[in-house]
């Protein structure tokens, strides 16, 4: 049956609501129900047929779209489906993990290219954040068009549009962005050692977690036998494997204004009556935000942290639009979520994509957890 | 003395924010300068900020491309129908958990709260072999209905913590006057939560238009395309060459909704009104 795509998903939606509606009502049914039979009040069974009733698209939607998915996904990364063969799946049992974690050259970068944007990208980003957040904190005029301002990236976020605007910007030959790097260089010759000496940081980095990734260290004695960059060096943005991740990490940088406004309405709770007392004590600026400012914002900073991990962990767009298909570039940015597209979408390895999805949910519990066990060490609950 | 100095910290602070704004905002700017360049400009090593002779070909180009018109009016579409149905739901499902006493509200509350950490792309696999079993593969299903259950657990959150500071005597008295809970949810509990609403649906506009992975998989054919998806097939990676004036171009008009929508709902983001439940 060939529908009109557009009145196939009416008609869909229509369906859905009407599937919605019966199963609150059944749903709201039985737990008064339930309620009856246990001897509960005439008001409490009717709350308990309004609370059941007006919850169910969300209970109805998590045994639907997470529950059952998540158990079929479990039992599937034991199996070798595939969905376009039409034979059940065969259980293989662990086998799909240990190809995952001891086999899997391109499963070993994902991890180590996720590493990398949270090791080098997280710490720039709410280090940016914190900057701004307390230069906003300064109660200025027009402070509502600078918040715009640095908010409006967050909106514009990872869409594939904005994505491309930032690969014309990156161009080496040609783009902006190095262009304005020659031009200063030329201008102020400090800027120039400065720009040298940040090439050649990142790249002993990039080189390192490439190697990590790949198991050979060729690349990091290439870069450093190769010394301080020469004068003319600018960095090759979106065209060497050195150079892919640090991209991603600008695109995080430029999007760090909701982390910024978390860390504003931190300045905002730190009573003011703390700053008062410094003054008097003939504190200076510097003092005022390390001795004041900073342990009560650790709360905050926690918080920007996990929902940055977990961010980060779930990268794709800018993987997908920026390096897609570049053979040479792959291997040095793919990220987890790349990954999982690329074996489950491209290859419709089924099995083999579940166990990637759940090393991915594991990795991104874990890290959580951790989180929340060394937070006791350096977040400052005391004055909340 | 003291005075001059805080005068120039004034203004040295004045000259750090102009410019982070200015930085911030380069790359939009640079899309829209580049939309009016021709193909030799965005190509050139000069720094050209903006174009001697600002050319609209680019612009009529596009909207002579069947394509890319039609991948508009599906985002259009798509992004309409799924907000529709997932604020509603979402609104629902809140109620039930800020003004109905139920037993189990606060271990199903702490359930949905803890699906805020099962990252989406995890249930990619299973939901797509879910989907090829109701042959929705290829059409807008897959990315529509799924809304429709409530799809969101921070919106719901967002929303529950708004109705939650609603005093119950309101509620109550509209129950001694005989009126139902919806009645009570649609005329008395939603227009108070008016600014919380404008947040979450803004929230969900922009993740609905920005979003790539889940209609790359579902869509399959060019006729279904949305504009991310139709956008990113502008850029071939493999070739010398691009069609800068022309990508960007594209990418001027997939941003102008996202723009509208900043400017109408950012005195409600910005004020912060997102974190009021961060705290404890």
């Amino acid at each position: 049956m060939t529908l009109n795509p557009y009145f196939e998903v009416l008609f869909t939606a229509v369906l859905t609501i009407g599937f919605i509606i019966v199963t609150s009502l059944g749903l709201g049914q039985l737990a008064r129900f339930i309620a009856r039979q246990v001897g509960a009040s005439k008001r409490h069974q009717e709350n308990t047929f309004t609370g059941y009733a007006f919850a169910a698209p969300w209970i109805v939607g998590f045994l639907i779209f997470v529950i059952v998915p998540l158990g079929y996904s479990f039992y599937w990364s034991f199996t070798d489906y595939r969905v376009t063969e039409n034979t059940p799946p065969n259980w293989i049992g662990l086998d799909n993990y240990a190809r995952l974690i001891t086999n899997d050259p391109g499963f070993r970068s994902s991890i180590v290219n996720t590493l990398y944007l949270t090791a080098v990208g997280l710490p720039l980003m709410i280090a940016v954040a914190l900057f701004l957040a307390v230069l906003l904190n300064q109660k200025t005029r027009g402070e509502r068009v600078f918040r715009m301002a640095f908010y409006l990236p967050v909106i514009l976020g990872f869409n594939t549009a904005v994505l491309l605007a930032w690969r014309l910007m990156l161009n080496t030959g040609t783009g902006i962005i190095n262009q304005l790097i020659r031009a200063l260089s030329t201008a102020f010759p400090p800027i120039s050692y400065l720009n040298r000496g940040i090439i050649f940081v990142q790249e002993l980095i990039s080189a390192l977690f490439l190697g990590i990734s790949s198991g050979k260290f060729t690349l990091l004695n290439r870069v450093w036998e190769a010394g301080f960059p020469a004068a003319n060096r600018v960095p090759m943005w979106v065209e060497s494997p050195l150079w892919t991740k640090m991209s991603v990490v600008l695109l995080m940088i430029w999007g760090c204004g909701s982390m910024m406004l978390i860390f504003l309405s931190g300045l905002n709770n730190i009573p003011r009556e703390l700053h008062d007392a410094a003054d008097v004590d003939g504190a200076n600026n510097w003092q005022h935000f390390w001795k004041i400012s900073f342990p009560l914002l650790t709360p905050y900073v926690f918080y920007n942290l996990i929902v940055g991990l977990i961010a980060c962990l779930q990268i794709f767009e800018p993987i997908y639009v920026l390096y897609r298909d570049s053979q040479p570039l792959v291997p040095s940015t793919i990220s987890m979520v790349y990954y999982l597209w690329q074996a489950s979408f491209r290859n419709f390895e089924i099995g083999y994509g579940s166990a990637i999805s759940w090393v991915i949910l594991l990795i991104i519990m874990a890290v959580t957890a951790i989180q929340f066990m060394i937070q006791k060490r350096w977040v400052n609950y005391d004055l909340y | 003395m003291r005075t001059v100095w805080h005068i120039t910290k004034r203004i040295v602070l004045y000259i750090f924010l102009t410019s982070a704004s200015i930085v911030m905002s380069f790359p939009l700017f640079w899309m829209i300068s580049s939309s009016f360049k021709t193909l030799e400009e965005t190509n050139s090593p000069g720094i050209i900020l903006w174009p001697a002779h600002p050319t609209l070909d680019a612009y009529i180009a596009i909207f002579k491309n069947i394509d890319f018109l039609r991948s508009y009016f599906n985002s259009v579409f798509y992004t309409s129908l799924s907000l529709i149905g997932t604020l509603a739901s979402v609104a629902v499902v809140a109620y039930a958990f800020s003004r109905v006493k139920w037993p189990g509200r606060n271990v199903v509350f702490f359930l949905m709260l803890s699906t805020m950490m099962i990252p989406p792309q995890a249930l990619l696999v299973p939901q797509y072999v879910f989907f090829n079993k109701l042959h929705w593969i290829g059409s807008f299903n897959p990315i529509v209905i799924p809304g429709f259950f409530a799809g969101g657990a921070a919106m719901i959150f967002l929303l529950r913590q708004s109705m939650a500071q609603i005093p119950v005597e309101l509620d109550e008295s509209a129950f001694m006057d005989g009126a139902n809970h919806l009645q009570v949810f649609w005329e008395i509990i939603l227009p108070l939560v008016k600014a919380p609403l404008a947040i979450v649906s803004t929230f969900l506009f922009v993740g609905l238009w920005n979003s790539l992975l889940a209609p790359l998989i579902y869509l399959q054919t060019i006729s279904l395309y949305t504009l991310p998806v139709y956008v990113s097939t502008l850029y071939n990676i493999n070739s010398a060459v691009q069609p800068w004036p022309t990508i960007m171009t594209a990418a001027v008009l997939t941003t102008v909704p996202l723009m509208v929508v900043f400017f109408i709902a950012q005195r409600y983001i910005l004020e912060g009104v997102v974190i009021s439940g961060l705290k404890g």
